[in-house]
């Protein structure tokens, strides 16, 4: 299979594993990221109260 | 987004998602037709715990001699050609197994534009190894529980009580052998070596097991029945809310681990992020996509994946079933399973192994008297999973809109909403129409399993079994070996991504874990299962 199959669909494959580097050059964290994480988990606190409202088999059911 | 301009059906013919569905859907419509009076699927070869000779005194009940270690299920199941597979013998029905499965995998593999005669090789070699290991696998000493030992009149004796997750390790460990050990032969291999197909296909497989739970039930008990139906039910809607908790918690905690503590760039985090937390592969690779990052990022994540998978299956089912929560709570072992362990094939795999484990040490501490229904416990493991897989396409739509309108800032561009569908796991698909059209037949012409609809749950009975218990093990045997064969350890080694697979490790088994059985606990916390010993009593043993 393809690099370009790969990056398409997607298939457990070990060969063409580049060494090159794609660990360095981190950017500062900026503002919007903060945004992105508190605004996930506060979606998350929110999915799980209602989750637990409405799904019969919670704990508070 | 890719610049490859796509339909709603590309890919239709050519990616093993959509092979797996052809495939699934193919064999079950097949048992489909055991409804019409036509066995086309008992031919299936499916192994029995053995001995090499019996000791005086014992029956062949649970266990059998080396000479029927295999035996084509229709033989058992079927209503209209009972005979005929019975004739097929343990050799017959392999071969017919072989034929059958190498004609639909060579087509598969013609379509996806694989070397044709290397897959053909690769798959035959692979094939019957497998056999050879399920066949290794079911000697007593490894299968036979105490149970199993009892109800076969045997002599006490020690035996490891693994029923068929004994053939899973095995597979796994010979796939690793030759994966590691033989890297000619691996690389050789590879070209048939799909764990990703396999396993994608014997979760369509799966569908049908869990439309057909509640038909099994229904021969022991109409109320078991329902018990089931409603049980499968219950998972899909807590499955659903854990996952959707689970994934706006995991996401954003990994991608602050490897921001933060690792110090990675935004790509690899966002990419290692959807792959440690999400679904493995799929998730590294549409994430990937999303957010531009080199497929290079996406490959080594992925390899990662399947190592940690590998790791996760071989500790887990046993940590769940001995440590914590234990026989007491096994659907939420199961969905934290299904939450933790990423990759489909780990996951079902690790699911199935869960099942095993469980349901032998339910039926020891019991001595028998509690014996729950089999693939229930896989089934929470996968449902789970099933939810994670059906977001990824949605997921990564967030991200590629994130990053193009938000964290780049590129004027001008736009993310079709058709992303979502190329993104979605189209197997998934296949599960779910197997899933429905026997729940269909149970509670339409099956009467919910009362007594005018039992011709109709007998028919549909000897179309499932060989699909949801012979093929799809046979898959997931198939996708053990495979999985081994391709991971190579020192290859990773080499790639010198250490600080990757430290991230990988910390966020995994000190937050993914420990996250995921929380949630897991808070929506299936009680869930009990049928106990099929006693018909009279629905909701016993758990």
């Amino acid at each position: 299979m393809t690099q370009e199959n790969n990056t398409d669909f997607g298939s457990l494959n070990t060969e063409d594993l580049d060494t090159s580097s794609v660990l360095e050059g981190a950017e500062e964290w900026s503002p919007i990221e903060t945004k992105l994480v508190v605004g996930s988990f506060i979606a998350a606190g929110i999915a799980l109260i209602i989750g637990l409202i409405i799904v019969p088999t919670s704990i508070l059911h | 987004m890719s610049k490859i301009q796509r339909f709603w059906y590309s890919g239709m013919l050519s990616t093993e998602d959509w092979w797996a569905v052809w495939l699934g859907l193919a064999f079950f419509s097949l048992g489909l037709l055991t409804l019409l009076g036509i066995d086309l699927v008992g031919w299936i070869a499916y192994p029995s715990k053995w001995v090499f000779n019996m000791p005086e005194g014992a029956i062949s009940k649970k266990i059998v001699t080396i000479d029927k270690a295999f035996y084509a299920l229709g033989g058992k199941y079927s209503l209209t050609a009972r005979d005929t597979y019975q004739s097929l013998g343990p050799i017959g029905s392999i071969l017919v197994t072989y034929i059958i499965f190498t004609i639909a995998t060579v087509t598969g593999a013609y379509f996806q534009k694989w070397d044709v005669k290397r897959y053909f090789i690769g798959w035959t070699f692979i094939f019957f190894l497998t056999y050879l290991v399920w066949f290794i696998g079911h000697h007593a000493f490894f299968a036979a529980s105490a149970v199993d030992l009892k109800r076969s009149h045997f002599p006490a004796m020690f035996t490891l009580s693994l029923g068929g997750g004994a053939s899973f390790i095995l597979a796994l460990m010979a796939g690793l052998i030759i994966g590691n050990f033989f890297k000619p032969l691996a690389r050789y291999l590879s070209e048939a070596a799909k764990p990703e197909w396999f396993i994608k296909t014997a979760i369509v497989f799966l569908g049908v097991k869990v439309g057909y739970l509640p038909i099994k039930a229904a021969a022991t008990s109409e109320k078991i029945g329902h018990a089931l139906a409603d049980l499968t039910l219950d998972l899909f809607i807590a499955g659903a809310a854990a996952t959707i908790v689970a994934y706006l918690i995991f996401w954003p905690g990994v991608y602050t681990i490897s921001r933060l503590i690792f110090k990675l760039p935004r790509k690899t985090a966002a990419v290692l992020a959807s792959a440690i937390s999400i679904c493995g592969v799929s998730a590294a690779v549409a994430t990937g996509g999303a957010v531009r990052a080199r497929p290079v990022v996406s490959i080594m994540v992925s390899s990662l994946v399947v190592v940690y998978a590998v790791i996760e299956l071989v500790i887990l089912p046993g940590v769940f079933t001995h440590i914590w929560p234990g026989i007491k709570d096994p659907m939420v072992a199961g969905a934290a399973m299904g939450m933790a362990v990423k990759t489909d094939g780990a996951d079902a795999a690790a699911g199935e192994l869960l099942d095993e484990f469980m349901r032998a040490k339910m039926d020891e501490t019991s001595n028998g008297t509690v014996i729950w229904p089999e693939g229930i416990i896989t089934v929470s493991a996968v449902m789970t999973k099933i939810w994670i897989d059906m977001f990824i396409g949605l997921w990564a739509f967030l991200l590629a809109m994130i990053w193009v309108y938000k964290i780049e800032r590129q004027e001008g561009e736009k993310v079709p909403f058709s992303e979502v569908w190329f993104r979605f796991p189209k197997f998934v698909l296949g599960y779910f129409i197997a899933w429905f059209v026997y729940l269909g037949i149970f509670f339409g012409p099956g009467h919910g399993g009362s007594a005018e609809g039992m011709s109709v749950l007998k028919a549909a009975e000897a179309g499932a079994v060989p699909v949801e218990k012979g093929m799809r093990k046979l898959f997931f045997m198939l996708t053990f070996m495979s999985l081994g064969i391709i991971t190579d350890f020192k290859k990773l080694a080499e790639a010198q991504f250490s600080k990757m697979i430290w991230v990988y490790f910390i966020a995994l088994f000190f937050f993914i874990i420990p996250v995921a059985s929380i949630i897991a606990y808070l929506f299936h916390h009680g869930m009990t299962l049928p106990n099929m010993a006693t018909p009279g009593s629905a909701l016993l043993g758990g």
